[in-house]
């Protein structure tokens, strides 16, 4: 029941509502979407890393600076790995893969968690965290993918990194795909329905 | 004294909500039998159709009313768990069949039946049961599954015309017609095709089912007023804006006063106004908000119609709309007997008026240029005819110069044949996403089909060349 109260209790997209331009704006379809759940996953771990290890040293005056700076070198460095070994998925991420600098899940663990506690701690805080943001953004991209084009793209863009290529097709002709979905605006709607889905289960078990 | 804490809406007589609905019903009845005479007895008679299929718009209406209901029902049955008669009673308070008849009444008569039932169904339980029910709906449902529908499926809506219109007039309807002219030009471009005003106003165009007979909504309106069901002052206000508008910009362009009645009297303006914007949930109380309301519903339609490519603009304004709603309850609230306030008010909205029409002017000074524009991005380099058969050969500016033929045949496009995209960077992404089929398609508004993203250069030249083509075989 510990990994129920990390995905769905403290999740960082369902519950505190942060992250939300990369959750919106990538999960059009599912392999974008779990691929920015990685890299962001990855992200946050190597920060909080970094801001644990250093956190004796920084000042706190400068210190949003300090991370904003080891932010975005870490999310440089993935995206020249990106550009070099998978080009498909780089393009298709355009401006939201240096957006992750500015993801307020990163900087405010960062801030409110990695820069006051121990090197473990910290690590653990960025794996409950990623793999609750992962989740989520996974849950969205299945759901926007599947209900507004009919298809389910396991692995299609980095296809050349793993050498496996596989795009199910869910719908047939008979059903028609609601387009409604891959606009933001449907992108919207259905967080706010999974929000309040979850929110409706909580209350259920507080009472 | 005793308080008592009511949601909206809230009315000062002694009528019961069901009183109300039952009047709503009455008044909706013309409408509806207007609706399957036009849709059903005259296509059955004229057009070769079945007797089934020709009671197609009798089945929209009864899928839209019953869907909402049984959704309504099941919502207060199953999320609320209330018993199966609290939420029959409850549903059938709720005025859950006025909303569903109204959304079958604004649909087009081709659309898929499943199709307005996820309309009816989406527009009850996210547009009513979501935001917590009858009274407490930000937005008018029906008008919120008419967006989901047109934001969902917009390729399945269908065309506006009847199997009878479809023989008989063909091409575009009223408003679409209007902007293929970039909504100038004269009587004989606009109104002569569909007839003439009068046809606009007993209904004998194309149109969604329920909007068309401005007559009888006129007829249902004075019904409604007269038992006080509604409020008079937003539709009135509302179509009274609209026509002063375009009384301005008929002006400008040199047209008569036909130019205005032409634009209140076509596309959903009446209905809307007196069906939609009127509902007692989503409208202001106070007097003055019902001005505001009412004055900004026409300023926004106007500026909908002229500015975007969208020619309908009454639902969007009046979803819009529902949102400032109590905004102007409380400006009616503040303005009240306080002379400054008023006056502050109409100088807003003068200065809106001002901009809004020099915005439209502009744009239509744009637009007369921009035609010379298209002349020179699209060549027509010949044209063969084959008894009614045109094929046009034509050239087009996108990266490079695309090489076409265009087969023509009664002013539709049948197909446009490439000859030669060697130029264009970005054509696999033309071929992958079926733009050709999908600009054949939607010739007759083919200003609101999207570029193709990736590509929009060559996009846009395979839009020009329709564009131009529909110009040269209107001419």
């Amino acid at each position: 029941m510990k990994i129920f109260k990390y995905l769905f209790k403290e999740n960082p997209v369902f519950v505190l509502v942060l992250g939300l331009c990369s959750t919106l704006a990538v999960t059009t379809t599912f392999e974008k979407s779990y691929m920015m759940g990685l890299v962001v996953m990855i992200i946050l771990i190597l920060s909080n890393l970094i801001v644990s290890l250093i956190r004796k040293y920084v000042n706190n005056e400068i210190r949003i600076p300090v991370y904003i700076i080891i932010i975005s070198t870490l999310v440089t460095i993935i995206e020249i790995f990106l550009s070099r070994y998978s080009k498909p998925l780089y393009d298709s991420f355009g401006i939201y893969l240096p957006l992750v600098v500015v993801n307020c899940i990163i900087l405010g663990r960062a801030l409110s968690y990695a820069s006051k506690h121990k090197v473990i701690n910290s690590l653990k805080d960025a794996l409950k965290c990623g793999i609750g943001y992962l989740v989520a953004i996974s849950i969205i991209g299945l759901l926007r993918e599947v209900l507004g084009n009919g298809t389910l793209t396991l692995m299609n863009d980095i296809s050349s990194l793993t050498g496996y290529k596989e795009v199910i097709r869910i719908f047939n002709g008979n059903i028609f795909p609601n387009k409604l979905f891959l606009t933001s605006g449907g992108a919207f709607i259905l967080l706010g329905i999974i929000i309040g889905f979850i929110n409706s289960i909580k209350k259920g078990k507080e009472v | 004294m005793k308080f008592i804490k009511e949601n909206g809406p809230h009315i000062k007589s002694n009528d019961s909500t069901s009183k109300i609905m039952t009047r709503f019903l009455i008044a909706l009845t013309p409408i509806i039998c207007f609706a399957i005479f036009k849709n059903s007895v005259i296509v059955y008679s004229y057009a070769s159709k079945g007797f089934i299929e020709s009671l197609h718009p009798l089945f929209m209406i009864i899928v839209g009313a019953l869907t909402s209901f049984i959704s309504e029902t099941l919502y207060y049955k199953i999320v609320l768990k209330n018993d199966l008669r609290t939420s029959l009673y409850e549903s059938y308070r709720s005025f859950g069949i006025i909303s569903g008849i109204l959304l079958a009444l604004v649909l087009p008569p081709n659309i898929p039946l499943w199709l307005v039932s996820f309309g009816s169904f989406t527009g009850s339980i996210i547009g009513k049961m979501l935001f917590g029910g009858f009274g407490q709906n930000i937005f008018n449902p029906a008008l919120l599954g008419y967006l989901f529908i047109s934001a969902s499926y917009s390729n399945l809506m269908g065309s506006p015309f009847n199997a009878y219109e479809l023989d008989t007039i063909g091409g575009a309807t009223p408003l679409s017609n209007l902007m293929n002219f970039n909504y100038t030009g004269s009587f004989e471009n606009i109104v002569s095709p569909f007839g003439d005003l009068f046809n606009l106003f007993v209904g004998n165009i194309p149109g969604a089912i329920g909007e068309v007979s401005k007559l009888l909504i006129i007829i249902s309106f004075i019904y409604l007023v007269i038992t006080k069901t509604i409020k008079w002052i937003i539709p009135t206000i509302y179509v009274t804006t609209v026509f002063i508008l375009t009384f301005i910009i008929s002006k400008y362009i040199d047209a008569g006063v036909w130019y205005s009645l032409f634009h209140i009297l076509s596309g959903g303006l009446l209905f809307g106004a007196v069906f939609m914007a009127t509902d007692p949930v989503t409208s202001p109380l106070t007097t003055i908000g019902q001005i505001l309301h009412g004055l900004s519903l026409g300023i926004l339609t106007v500026l909908l119609r002229f500015l975007t490519p969208y020619p309908e603009g009454v639902m969007t304004s009046i979803l819009f709309m529902n949102m400032l709603v109590p905004l102007f309850d409380k400006i009616g609230i503040k303005a009240r007997n306080n002379i400054r306030n008023i006056i502050i008010i109409v100088i807003t909205f003068i200065l809106i008026i001002i901009i809004s029409i020099l915005n439209i002017t502009h744009k239509l000074d744009k637009n007369s240029s921009n035609v010379s524009e298209l002349d020179s991005k699209v060549n027509i380099l010949e044209v063969k005819e084959d008894g009614n058969k045109k094929i046009y050969e034509v050239t087009s500016k996108g990266w490079g110069l695309i090489k076409a033929d265009v087969e023509v045949e009664d002013k539709n496009i049948k197909s446009i044949i490439i000859k030669d995209s060697k130029d264009e960077t970005q054509w696999n992404e033309i071929e992958k996403n079926n733009y050709i089929y999908k600009v054949i398609q939607n010739q007759n508004n083919i200003d609101k089909l999207d570029a193709v993203s990736g590509s929009t250069y060559s996009s846009n030249a395979l839009k020009n060349i329709v564009k131009k083509v529909k110009i040269e075989e209107a001419k």
